[in-house]
């Protein structure tokens, strides 16, 4: 009997109840702890960066966001190439996953694991995988915000 | 797993050694000028007997409580007016600059004003003045770098 | 010949002449090292992928059972195996090198007890005189095919498993040979039915398995006519904590007398605690790599005579997870004693 309606069985309603209590579940404040300290970490590691860039090379603050993301993307390259970003994606979760080296390491992650079946089908075609809706759903909320503020800004002059 | 760790260092020391690349010669003042406060002295680089309009833009623009360090360097055409904002008030860091324009408009209406508060540009301000102070290039060179200057101010990315 | 609704009983007994046993790295870290044939550094085993590994971990362990026997392998007449990748390829590129007659079999991580006692009904009924059975798994390639990338940072909840890289695999034979030595012998076993109470977490496939495994521990029981106490050791695949907390509660509902000192899953066992697998192992190799290591290497020395394994299986695949499906489960359980 496939489930077409998504209503459960008093059993499985019962056995649910059973396996919540067993469940280990998330350490939910250790978790978003963690997550924070690391975010913070690798938000400063990224502000250290623009600093430099700023300090030694000619670009403004304006200017220094474009070379930042690039070495902060270069970062998580290397640490997913040695197998170290997993380590720390499993530490501190959405504090490694959220910021741009997140991005970059599910991009990377993807390519490194297709290898294996060829340049054009194998990287090309999946590298994206994990990233694809990022781009996808990003690109596409921008198009509806700036679409908004046009229309805003024709109406009402803001 | 040892190895992993091994290369990982062997990686970032070579990052590292990417910072000694530099051909800066910064002075005590330029070197700290992201960190603390060095409230330059304001600098002439033009030929107007206007002696005491850097001194006086300096004076008026430190008074503003959101700002807390400024340089001012008066070039040919223009002024140049680099400041740093508190970092509680950097939320509103655009509508401060657009009230110091236009004060700075009122109050010398003859005058260009060139207005950022972008570390970058303070910076180079603070080196440009070390270098003059130094005795290390010619008022020409001088020039020519406050130029360079205002034009980095207008590139946006 | 059949007993009750779902159970087969083997009169003639048909005995596990030799096993091979092979494990990665993370296994010759753990808690069963001496109970492994042969043990590879990395995950990639001198290959270019992580199933063509997988595929070398099955050939290795069919080359250790041939060379411990002595045999060719035409003396063997079946090759009956299975694993978690699409398809099942790494058993069959296998069996082609091995070149035995195949019989590809999947039900997830229960494949090892469904093809133990599928040789064991073929022994029974002189359809074979002997059969190589098992099941394998490896880490990376089920994590590429299941989940995440394996160098992906994502955060596996306290409830996930840790796929076993490992092949385990035993020869099946009639054990009647002149000197009579002991062999441990396959006395009955019990198909599983399968089973979904509505667990949808991939993450959480212990609670998602228990009630199969319970579900077939007490048919088996029934179809019997025995209680728990018959058996020394009733061991589950791969219900890891979570699952065999779980599993306990429901033998308690049902009134089914199982002590938790006679309850052990193999899942726990493989691991040291200090190893990061959340709350265990999985995998097809996970009950086979134990069964016929260590398990079988405790029941020859002594300190297990009668013991019944259950394999459990999750039937989900990453596309009707996100199709909304649940979870269904399967578990196969097979009794063996050392006489």
């Amino acid at each position: 009997m496939a489930n077409k309606n998504k209503t459960k069985t008093p059993e499985q309603i019962q056995y649910d109840q059973l396996q919540k209590k067993h469940e280990l579940k998330r350490p939910i404040l250790k978790n978003c702890i963690r997550a924070f300290f690391i975010g913070g970490l690798i938000c400063l590691v990224g502000q250290a960066v623009t600093y430099f860039y700023i300090y030694f090379f000619n670009f403004t603050e304006q200017t220094a966001g474009n070379p930042t993301v690039a070495t902060m993307v270069f970062i998580a390259m290397i640490l997913t190439g040695f197998g170290v970003y997993d380590r720390i994606g499993q530490f501190a979760g959405a504090g490694s996953a959220v910021p741009v080296t997140g991005f970059g390491n599910a991009v990377i992650s993807s390519a490194i694991e297709h290898r294996t079946e060829g340049y054009v089908l194998g990287v090309g075609g999946n590298m994206f995988k994990l990233a694809g809706s990022v781009i996808l759903f990003g690109v596409f909320s921008a198009f509806i915000v700036a679409l908004v503020k046009t229309i805003l800004t024709m109406w009402g002059g803001f | 797993m040892k190895k992993r760790w091994k290369y990982t260092l062997v990686v970032f020391s070579l990052l590292l050694l990417l910072v000694g690349c530099t051909n800066q010669n910064d002075n005590k003042d330029s070197s700290m000028a992201l960190i603390k406060t060095t409230q330059p002295t304001p600098m002439k680089l033009s030929n107007k007997n206007s002696d005491s309009l850097p001194a006086k833009v300096k004076k008026e623009v430190a008074n503003i409580k959101e700002i807390y360090d400024v340089a001012v360097i008066e070039g040919n055409k223009t002024i140049l007016v680099a400041y740093k904002v508190k970092h509680l008030y950097r939320f509103r860091m655009k509508s401060i600059e657009k009230r110091l324009t236009k004060r700075l408009k009122n109050e010398y209406p003859d005058e260009k004003f060139v207005v950022s508060s972008d570390y970058k540009i303070f910076l180079e301000a603070v080196r440009l003045r070390e270098a003059m102070d130094a005795g290390k290039i010619s008022k020409d060179q001088a020039r020519k770098r406050f130029n360079n200057i205002v034009k980095l101010k207008e590139e946006l990315t | 010949m059949l007993k009750g609704a779902q159970t087969w009983v083997f009169n003639s007994k048909p005995a596990i002449l030799s096993t091979g046993v092979v494990g990665g790295p993370f296994e010759k870290n753990g808690n069963l090292a001496e109970d492994f044939d042969k043990f590879y550094e990395d995950l990639w085993m001198g290959q270019d992928s992580y199933e063509k590994a997988q595929r070398i971990l099955i050939e290795d362990a069919v080359d250790i059972i041939l060379q411990k026997e002595g045999i060719k392998e035409e003396k063997v007449q079946f090759f009956i195996t299975g694993d978690l990748i699409n398809q099942i390829t790494p058993s069959s590129f296998a069996a082609r090198t091995n070149q035995i007659p195949n019989l590809g079999l999947f039900s997830a991580c229960a494949t090892s007890m469904e093809g133990l006692a599928l040789a064991a009904f073929l022994i029974n009924y002189q359809g074979a005189k002997r059969i190589i059975t098992g099941a394998s798994s490896h880490n990376a390639s089920a994590e590429k095919q299941f989940r995440y990338p394996t160098e992906y940072g994502g955060q596996k909840p306290p409830t996930a498993q840790w796929t076993v890289t490992g092949a385990g695999f035993a020869l099946i034979g009639s054990g009647n040979d002149a000197d009579e030595k002991p062999h441990p012998r396959i006395l009955s076993a019990t198909i599983g039915k399968v089973i979904d109470l509505g667990i949808s977490d991939p993450f959480n496939m212990g609670g998602a398995m228990a009630p199969a495994a319970v579900d077939t521990i007490e048919r088996h029981l029934q179809d019997l006519q025995i209680d728990p106490s018959y058996y020394d050791l009733i061991v589950t695949g791969d219900l890891a904590t979570i699952g065999r907390s779980i599993a306990l509660e429901l033998f308690e509902q049902k009134g089914i007398p199982i002590k938790e000192e006679q309850f052990k899953d193999c899942g726990l066992l493989i691991y040291k605690k200090n190893q990061p697998v959340q709350s265990g192992a999985s995998g097809p190799g996970c009950s086979a790599t134990v069964l016929y290591g260590h398990l079988l290497n405790q029941m020859k020395s002594g300190r297990l005579k009668r013991i019944l394994v259950v394999a459990t299986g999750a039937l989900l695949s990453p596309l009707s997870f996100q199709q909304k499906d649940t979870i269904p489960c399967i578990a196969h359980a097979v009794a063996i004693e050392y006489i």
